[in-house]
């Protein structure tokens, strides 16, 4: 008779005692299944204990310092601090188009209420909240892959964007570049709801179109951003303005 | 700056001082996040989420003990609320993984298991036993204190562990 599961796992971790230590090692002698099953648990539990430590993405700390400076309610750039926007060096205040404080404002206007809230009758959020059945799981899993391949997609989409923007920052002014930052961190906290929900409820279609919605603006305001810059460094004000009219149209 | 230093000035609100903590102590946290979600898309959300709660509790830190040990708490106790969010899948796929864990022969291993293939397996355990696993495997609480941290028997986290290292090696090994 093969040893118990009990018996298998204290003799790997070595807290048999010698009764049952000396039992298991008498099978495993003749026994050339259980015999590689030990040896194979022996060697994952030495890799286990030789695992890494793992570094985070470089852009955890701009989404965690974004969503503090939200929580601040900081609206004013601080030197030398913002992982984005906001470094030393740009240009000094005033010096700006009355009409881009205007737009930044009216950017807050855009994306505030972005956030998921779960309706009443949506998938997977029945009354007992729980699901059991086989094709829930089957959807679940379905939607959890599919909005993996989106989330991938849009954060390629979303990095190339934050690099351009970030490559050309100077041309904004702290005032502007406060507010879009204060934008991200919204939209930011929008994803991180969405998430949220996903997770509450993986099989809900519009926790995941939340989640789709909010990549998306965060692109939308990413452009726009992108796109107010390259006017502004060529002194095209009427350009800038199609863009803030734009912003108007979308708001 | 020393590390009350640091302390003082992350609680009084200073963000530079905060991302040195988080520098100092992200990578073990975000490890720790991503092994117990299961993911890193997972760990990060989580790891921010940690973040931004040690930001609005450290007023509350009193140098009682290291500031590593009372993020690592803070980080634990919010990863365990993450999994008791998935408890009702957790029990789903756990009832599942029974059917996993019989001594079917493997493939005669011929090479040592790379850390990254066990880290991408750990990855893919069935909730439920993936955080008695990483609880009591990869950061050694005993089953006891596993059990306390999980809301289960210590019999329940043997059980649970045993069939983690067994899936484990049938997604490490079973296929070759």
């Amino acid at each position: 008779m093969h040893p118990t599961d009990t018996a298998i796992k204290d003799y790997v971790d070595g807290t048999s005692d010698p009764f049952e230590r000396n039992a298991v090692e008498t099978h495993l002698a003749t026994c050339e299944v259980c015999r590689q099953v030990v040896d194979d648990l022996q060697e994952i539990k030495r890799v286990t204990g030789t695992l890494e430590l793992r570094e985070p993405p470089v852009r955890a700390w701009g989404r965690i310092e974004r969503a503090i400076k939200l929580e601040q309610g900081n609206d004013t750039a601080r030197s030398g601090s913002y992982a984005f926007f906001g470094k030393p060096g740009w240009r000094k205040p005033g010096t700006i188009p009355y009409w881009l404080a205007a737009a930044a404002v009216l950017l807050l206007a855009t994306v505030v209420g972005l956030r998921y809230v779960p309706g009443r009758n949506q998938a997977g959020s029945d009354g007992d909240g729980v699901e059991t059945s086989a094709s829930a799981s089957r959807a679940a899993d379905a939607i959890e892959s599919e909005l993996r391949l989106a989330e991938s997609h849009y954060e390629n989409a979303i990095k190339g964007l934050e690099a351009a923007a970030k490559s050309d920052e100077d041309a904004l002014d702290p005032r502007t570049a406060a507010t879009l930052q204060k934008n991200l961190a919204v939209i930011d906290q929008a994803i991180s709801e969405s998430r949220a929900a996903m997770r509450a409820q993986p099989a809900s279609e519009p926790a995941k179109q939340s989640l789709i919605e909010n990549f998306k603006t965060k692109i939308a305001l990413l452009q726009d951003t992108v796109a107010l810059i390259n006017e502004m460094r060529k002194g095209n004000e009427a350009g800038a303005a199609r863009i803030v009219s734009g912003l108007k149209q979308k708001g | 700056m020393s590390p009350e230093d640091l302390i003082a000035r992350c609680q009084a609100g200073d963000v530079e001082a905060f991302e040195t903590l988080y520098q100092q102590h992200a990578a073990r946290l975000y490890t720790l996040a991503c092994r117990m979600a299961g993911s890193q898309e997972d760990g990060e959300d989580l790891l921010q989420e940690i973040f931004l709660q040690a930001y609005r509790k450290l007023g509350s830190f009193k140098g009682d003990s290291a500031i590593g040990t009372w993020l690592y708490r803070l980080a634990l106790n919010h990863c365990l609320d993450y999994v008791r969010s998935r408890q009702a899948k957790m029990n789903k796929l756990t009832e599942t993984l029974d059917a996993d864990t019989s001594f079917q022969p493997t493939a005669r291993r011929e090479t040592p298991i790379a850390r990254l293939d066990l880290e991408r397996a750990v990855e893919r355990l069935p909730e439920g036993c993936r955080e008695a696993f990483v609880l009591h495997d990869v950061e050694g609480f005993d089953h006891k204190e596993v059990g306390k941290l999980l809301g289960i028997a210590e019999g329940t986290s043997k059980s649970q562990v045993f069939k983690a290292r067994m899936k484990l090696r049938s997604l490490l090994l079973g296929n070759r």
